[in-house]
């Protein structure tokens, strides 16, 4: 103690300050300690998982599933970072604004300006910068507690290279640089405004417009209707709102997002490989097929296999035959192969219009972007089992003869955008791309071709791979095994390819989860430390009624109303409005599952009105302690 | 004197605080402070009560016992027939809200409620759910403290003589038989202070109210029927100037 009491200048003065103040520097404290820990941990674990993700999915997936998984990392990450230090900042505000009358009286007392305004900046420089250090090393420690070798992706993908130090020291620095300026200019307006205001801050705090014939509702009691005039006349609390919303609104992205990011992901694998479809084809293409169905979620070799080799090719009859069998609904006919590729982008006009009136026409030469392998299947357009999501649609009869669709991980090197100026070669024949689809088939490595084409092309009649859609009768599977087996195919279901398929993607999103997972207890922090400011700055009003004579239930159900009814107005906000942004704006052509969307509505809901009442009652219970001693003057 | 009036008498003088042998001791970094030590008072209703003395004599402890917001860690403590020692809290707010009116040193009015709402609110407080009647007796005592026209403004908005005047009112609006002021002038200039003193008088006076009021005032301490002069968290002196005068 003596040490602290024997310092002078700047560090005297805010160590003495903040040692009086006592609770509320402690609060302070601990309220952005734990803002800039949780926001550092969760970007740290967020890159991690980012990184870890990128090299897992590069070996498998495609290109298009990957870019949605990093992209919601990406948002969710960014979105973090803006929760975090919104409410890092909010706090500094709050701590300078309970400093306010301090500063008036120490002004009005005869210190210079100038001097103050160092001194007090000193003291939240002290806080600010403890806070950012103990934050960012309680991020540090708990990230290297973290159990990564018990998971499964720690131990496929094993070390990457790490930029944790980057976020280590961005995060807590850009939260400390923030917080500082926001500390700076909230001191220097206090000092420059007139003593007199700074003391008699009350009136400044209330928004005299809102005055008049306040909200009545009987039925609610007397505790809501003096709640709701807090709340609509009080300035800090408008801003408690705005500040709540806006972090319950970016954290139910990140929540409603992933939710939606994964069933979108999952609906495009689904609409691309639809369930209880049969397979029929040659044992070998069978396996092959199979093998590259799976391609999408494990990283085995492809065997080498000669798709064309007669002994594989089912002819039309064959194929007309499985169609007459009664319950086959739809019989997709497909001819497969991998072959070498090549994209081009074809020669063209561009213009570019100079500083005057002029518009410069110039002409691009025939540009070569790369030479790969990919599976070309050729498809029915008419039969094709499949909804993909595509870019521009899917094969159409009238499409031109050399059409082709391309696969998403051939999209951006072998074929570029736009995609009217690009082409494939294949087979020595140059093919238009006319849209972009997601398939898991190959991993994306893929393209489709008007199977009338392929066979031209290859000079094959017939196909080698057939999907049959067949309805519920067990006879028509009978007769459908009996007829391939007649024929020397075999027959399998499309599901176990989805299945593996799907299981990876669930895997890959239980990882991800964890990230609005953490989001959502950063915000119920970031709530618990807006309440608690905005009942220690109402805390006298609270006292006074107690001693009035408003017993427990009546304090309880005020503090209730007060602490619910900012969060019940910025979940109605922000709830519907995170919904709108994660299914219109989020990711393309979205699949969403209304109970996801219920069930993450429930646990946000549950999880911050837990933590409101939570304060209610901390604060309640403390009420109780108090007497007409704890009245400040 | 008959019977009738004898009657009247002995009601009249019913204690309304009634402190016998009461001590108060709190823990200050684990160590016991006594603030109060074996104290004997009682105030009759109607009567006004001055407890004087210098800061940290026991003042506002003898408040928060009346009032029931701390309990005695000695004695007995009745307060209006009631014993506050053996009363929960549910109970010793509902006593408060019923039969307590309190006026502060620094008024400590709702700071977003207006200077009606105030008051409206202590009828809240106790109990009182018809508005249109609440409506028609907060009219009634802001007329009293002189104040329908700053009816609507917030306490920032009113100077401190008129906050108290609020607080007065706020204190009379659950129409409490006891009303205790803790050094109601304290913040006040001689003019300001006097109307306060002036208009706490017409509450025993016109209202029949017993008050209990800490202070260092002279106007309030010669208003008083009785004097309780703490000091050092004992009781110095007891003074009855009104008996002496009468």
């Amino acid at each position: 103690m003596g040490v602290w009491e024997a310092l002078i200048g700047p560090l005297g003065f805010a160590a003495k300050s903040l040692r009086r103040r006592g609770f509320h520097s402690y609060l302070a404290f601990l309220g952005l300690t734990l803002t800039v820990a949780t926001t550092t941990f969760l970007l740290l674990i967020g890159q991690d998982l980012a990184a870890r993700l990128g090299i897992d999915s590069s070996m498998r997936s495609t290109f298009g599933i990957s870019w949605l998984i990093l992209a919601y990392l990406v948002l969710a990450l960014a979105l973090i970072s803006i929760v975090g230090l919104l409410s890092s900042s909010y706090l500094v505000s709050s701590m300078i604004n309970q400093r306010m009358r301090d500063i008036g009286v120490i002004k009005a007392a005869g210190a210079l300006p100038r001097r103050l305004l160092s001194y007090v900046t000193f003291e939240a420089f002290v806080v600010i910068f403890s806070s950012c250090l103990v934050g960012a090393l309680s991020a540090l420690l708990i990230y290297a507690s973290w159990s990564w070798p018990s998971i499964s992706l720690y131990k496929q993908v094993g070390p990457v290279p790490n930029t944790g130090a980057t976020v280590l020291i961005v995060v807590p620095l850009i939260s400390f640089l923030l917080c500082y300026v926001v500390a700076s200019v909230r001191v220097r307006r206090i000092v420059g405004s007139s003593s007199v205001n700074a003391i008699s801050r009350q009136l400044s705090n209330l928004d005299l417009k809102s005055l008049g014939k306040p909200l009545r509702i009987k039925r609610l009691g007397s505790a809501f209707n003096l709640a709701t005039r807090s709340m609509s006349r009080d300035r800090g609390f408008n801003r408690t709102l705005l500040s709540v919303g806006l972090c319950v609104f970016l954290s139910m992205v990140v929540l409603s997002g992933a939710l939606v990011s994964a069933d979108t992901s999952a609906s495009y694998v689904t609409r691309a490989m639809p369930p209880h479809i049969l397979i029929v084809a040659n044992s070998n293409i069978y396996n092959q097929y199979v093998t590259l169905g799976k391609l999408f979620s494990r990283t085995t070799p492809v065997p080498s296999v000669n798709y064309l080799n007669q002994s594989y090719i089912i002819t039309p009859q064959n194929a007309s035959a499985f169609r007459a069998i009664p319950g086959v609904e739809t019989v997709d006919t497909r001819l497969i192969t991998m072959t070498s590729i090549t994209g081009y982008v074809k020669a063209h006009f561009a213009s570019n219009q100079d500083t005057g009136e002029n518009i410069n026409t110039q002409i691009i030469p025939e540009v070569e972007t790369g030479t790969t392998q990919a599976l070309i299947v050729g498809i029915d357009a008419s039969n094709a089992i499949g909804e993909w999501y595509t870019s521009d649609g899917f094969l159409q009869s009238n499409d031109a003869q050399y059409t082709m669709i391309a696969g998403d991980s051939v999209v951006g090197n072998i074929v570029q955008m736009p995609l009217n100026l690009s082409q494939v070669s294949a087979f020595n024949f140059r093919y238009d791309i006319k849209s972009a689809l997601v398939d898991p088939l190959n991993a994306g490595r893929v393209l489709y071709a008007p199977v009338q084409t392929v066979q031209g092309n290859l000079g094959v009649n017939g196909y080698n791979v057939l999907l049959l859609k067949v309805n519920n009768d067990p006879a028509a599977s009978s007769a459908v095994s009996q007829l391939a087996s007649s024929h020397g195919l075999v027959v399998g279901s499309q599901d176990p390819i989805l299945n593996s398929n799907l299981a990876f993607l669930n895997a890959t999103w239980s990882y991800i989860f964890l990230v609005p997972i953490l989001a959502l207890a950063l915000t119920c922090g970031i709530l618990l430390s807006y309440l608690a400011t905005n009942f220690s700055r109402r805390f006298n009003d609270y006292v006074v009624l107690k001693i009035l004579g408003a017993n427990v239930w009546y304090r309880l159900k005020l503090l209730i109303w007060e602490s619910w009814g900012v969060l019940a107005i910025s979940m109605l906000i922000a709830i519907p409005g995170a919904w709108a942004v994660s299914i219109f704006f989020l990711v393309p052509d979205p699949s969403v599952s209304v109970a996801d969307l219920e069930l993450s509505t429930l646990v946000s809901t549950l999880a911050l009105t837990s933590v409101s009442l939570a304060t209610a009652t901390i604060y309640s219970r403390r009420l109780g302690l108090t007497t007409v001693k704890d009245l400040k003057p | 004197m008959d019977l009738q009036d004898e009657e009247i008498e002995v009601r009249v003088r019913t204690l309304a605080v009634d402190f016998v042998g009461v001590s108060k001791e709190y823990l200050v970094n684990g160590k016991p402070v006594k603030a109060l030590a074996s104290i004997t008072l009682n105030v009759k209703e109607g009567e006004i009560a001055a407890i004087v003395g210098p800061s940290g004599a026991g003042k506002t402890t003898v408040l928060n016992l009346i009032a029931g917001l701390e309990k005695p860690s000695e004695g007995d403590v009745k307060v209006l027939g009631l014993d506050l020692a053996v009363s929960s809290e549910h109970a010793l707010s509902a006593f408060r809200s019923a039969n307590i009116g309190f006026i502060f040193q620094s008024y400590n009015l709702v700071s977003t409620l207006t200077a009606e709402e105030n008051v409206e609110l202590m009828m809240e407080l106790a109990g009182w759910s018809d508005s249109g009647r609440n409506e028609k007796l907060t009219a009634e005592l802001m007329n009293m403290v002189g104040l329908t026209d700053r009816a609507q403004h917030l306490p920032a908005q009113l100077s401190g003589g008129e906050q108290q005047r609020v607080a007065i009112a706020r204190a009379m609006a659950n129409d409490p038989p006891l009303i205790l002021a803790d050094e109601p002038t304290g913040n006040l200039d001689q003019k300001t202070g006097l109307e306060i003193v002036k208009l706490l008088s017409r509450l025993k006076g016109e209202k029949g109210k017993t008050l209990v009021v800490t202070t260092h005032d002279d106007r309030m301490v010669e208003m008083a029927d009785v004097i309780y002069r703490l000091e050092n968290g004992g009781l110095g002196s007891v003074d009855r100037p009104v008996r002496v005068r009468s």
